[in-house]
């Protein structure tokens, strides 16, 4: 009796006593990959037949030996390289982006607080006035202490009289914070192009924040797509789903579609509820689009909206 | 002057100050991967291995007395992640040891592959351990099965892989998280559970709860 066996270094034939008798090296991994051909040549040429999983175990011992690990090393060096080149797709590219996106806003808000510390020493109204960060960041970047007054409606200010290039380096850093928003903006661009190929279900329903925070997440579309509906409602609330299974807390309502405007707009009582509908539809979402199903985002949205007013 | 390290219990390790730190011989002297100490001596370079990012080397420090691991070893690394321990182990085996290194995560495998290239004992496999048709055909047998996956099912994927690539007479070194199989029930409970399934299989020849190193963390080591 003799047995095939088949791996990356080559196809090779073993008689009953498990021996190596012939075989045919593989000279790269695409011969490997193609290995049905020198198969059918060895097993016409010796009438060999697949070697049964019960001696899988006693062929594997035979390349325990030193001559192979070059073979080894080289080949499987190659595939995984080749195989890592391949798994990037679209849900790194998102996570990615909305990673990013998450960073620039928190470094956005520190140097918009030091922007407002240090501009207030020049003009200290502007900053009580004005509460939206990115609003007050283009008014110091674009206009003159005279002007903002003007803007604001006071005469006088309690802020110094600093000189042209004091004051410049305050402006430069305000240039800076704008250029900041900019770029978030291009990134939530960029999440759009590719959310809209890729999951529209997904971006029609949740949106692109809260969509590929989603992603994020749930590290794919593949698994978001494999998750039940209870399991997306609580994403992002694992801290307090594990303190409700370990202490007996209150469970949580809502991770981070909280956030959704439909759960926003419902009422107190109805939040848990509404956080659990959307959940749901959010699971179908990433469902169809995993299996490339129809567009059926907008139904849903529109039946949530009539449900939650 | 009187040498500082001496060998250790443990085959391939050496220890200094009385077992407080542990020490393996680097194989390519001159370079360290992850920013660990180095101490030379004799025209030897020693790198440190710590115990608080290796469940292996808290094992050691523990007292375990037999690892198992020898020089010209083959090992199946299920979980390499970046190699941190494997590049000790790496160490251990020597340059004729081999270490198949076997991890489903495409962002880990490719520090893997930079540490590979320079550690040419050690070989990146982007597979699932939980499937070993995925990579029944790029790996060998081995004389040591060396899992450290943090799933559910970690017991019954070490079964099922010293099954197929354990060579008999080899050692097994399974590191187990309890709070991923069940985040409830009290560890203690878990690892009795989990060493009575192993032992159904294979003799377990030591078993250790890694604290203070590892929080919930055990490690068991069976031979075939």
């Amino acid at each position: 009796m003799k047995y095939l066996f088949t791996n990356i270094i080559g196809s090779f034939v073993l008689d009953g006593k498990l021996k190596i008798v012939d075989s045919t090296l593989f000279k790269n991994v695409e011969e490997h990959k193609n290995k049905e051909k020198s198969e059918k040549q060895l097993k016409q040429k010796h009438k060999a037949e697949q070697l049964p999983n019960e001696k899988l175990h006693q062929a594997l011992l035979l390349f325990k030996d030193k001559q192979y690990h070059q073979e080894f090393y080289k080949k499987n060096l190659q595939l995984t390289k080749q195989s890592i080149k391949e798994s990037v797709n679209e849900d790194n590219l998102i996570v990615q982006a909305i990673s990013n996106i998450n960073e620039l806003d928190k470094i956005n808000n520190i140097l918009t607080k030091r922007l407002r510390e240090w501009y207030s020493l020049y003009l200290p109204e502007l900053s009580e006035e004005i509460q939206s960060h990115e609003k007050y960041v283009e008014l110091v970047a674009t206009k003159t202490k005279e002007e903002l007054m003007k803007e604001i409606g006071t005469k006088e200010t309690m802020g110094a009289d600093l000189d042209k290039p004091y004051v410049d380096e305050m402006i430069l850093l305000a240039k800076q914070i704008i250029n900041n928003y900019q770029l978030r903006k291009e990134h939530e661009k960029y999440l759009e192009l590719i959310m809209k190929r890729y999951c529209p279900n997904l971006l029609e329903l949740a949106g692109i924040t809260i969509g590929a925070k989603l992603m994020e997440l749930g590290k794919s579309l593949k698994h978001l797509a494999m998750l039940p509906a209870s399991t997306i409602q609580l994403l992002g609330a694992e801290k307090a789903l594990f303190r409700h299974i370990k202490t007996g807390s209150r469970s949580p309502k809502h991770g981070i579609i909280i956030n959704h405007s439909i759960v926003q707009k419902a009422k107190r009582n109805e939040k848990g509820k509404a956080a659990r509908m959307l959940a749901d539809k959010l699971s179908i979402c990433a469902k169809l689009d995993y299996f490339k199903g129809e567009f059926k985002a907008k139904e849903y949205k529109k039946e949530l909206e009539e449900n939650f007013r | 002057m009187r040498s500082k390290i001496k060998a250790h219990k443990v085959f391939e390790i050496y220890e200094e100050d009385r077992g407080r730190r542990l020490f393996t011989k680097n194989i390519l002297p001159g370079k360290t991967h992850f920013d660990e100490r180095i101490i030379k001596e004799n025209n030897q370079e020693y790198r440190e291995f710590d115990p608080r990012r290796s469940k292996l080397a808290a094992m050691i420090m523990k007292g375990c007395t037999n690892a198992g691991i020898r020089k010209n070893d083959t090992i199946l690394y299920l979980g390499v992640s970046h190699g941190y321990t494997s590049s000790f182990v790496s160490d251990m085996v020597g340059e004729e040891g081999l270490i198949f290194g076997i991890d489903p995560a495409p962002r880990v495998v490719r520090d893997l592959v930079f540490l590979s290239e320079e550690r040419k004992n050690i070989i990146p496999i982007l597979a699932n351990a939980n499937h070993p048709e995925e990579y029944i055909e790029r790996v060998s047998a081995a004389d040591i099965v060396y899992q450290d996956i943090s799933q559910r099912n970690q017991a019954e994927i070490f079964i099922k892989n010293c099954k197929t690539f354990l060579k008999n007479g080899g050692y097994g070194l399974l590191a187990i998280k309890a709070k991923s199989i069940n985040i409830k029930r009290k560890p203690k409970d878990i690892f009795i559970e989990i060493r009575k399934i192993l032992e159904k299989e294979f003799t377990v020849i030591d078993y250790r709860i890694l604290e203070p190193f590892e929080k919930d963390h055990a490690m068991i080591i069976i031979k075939k």
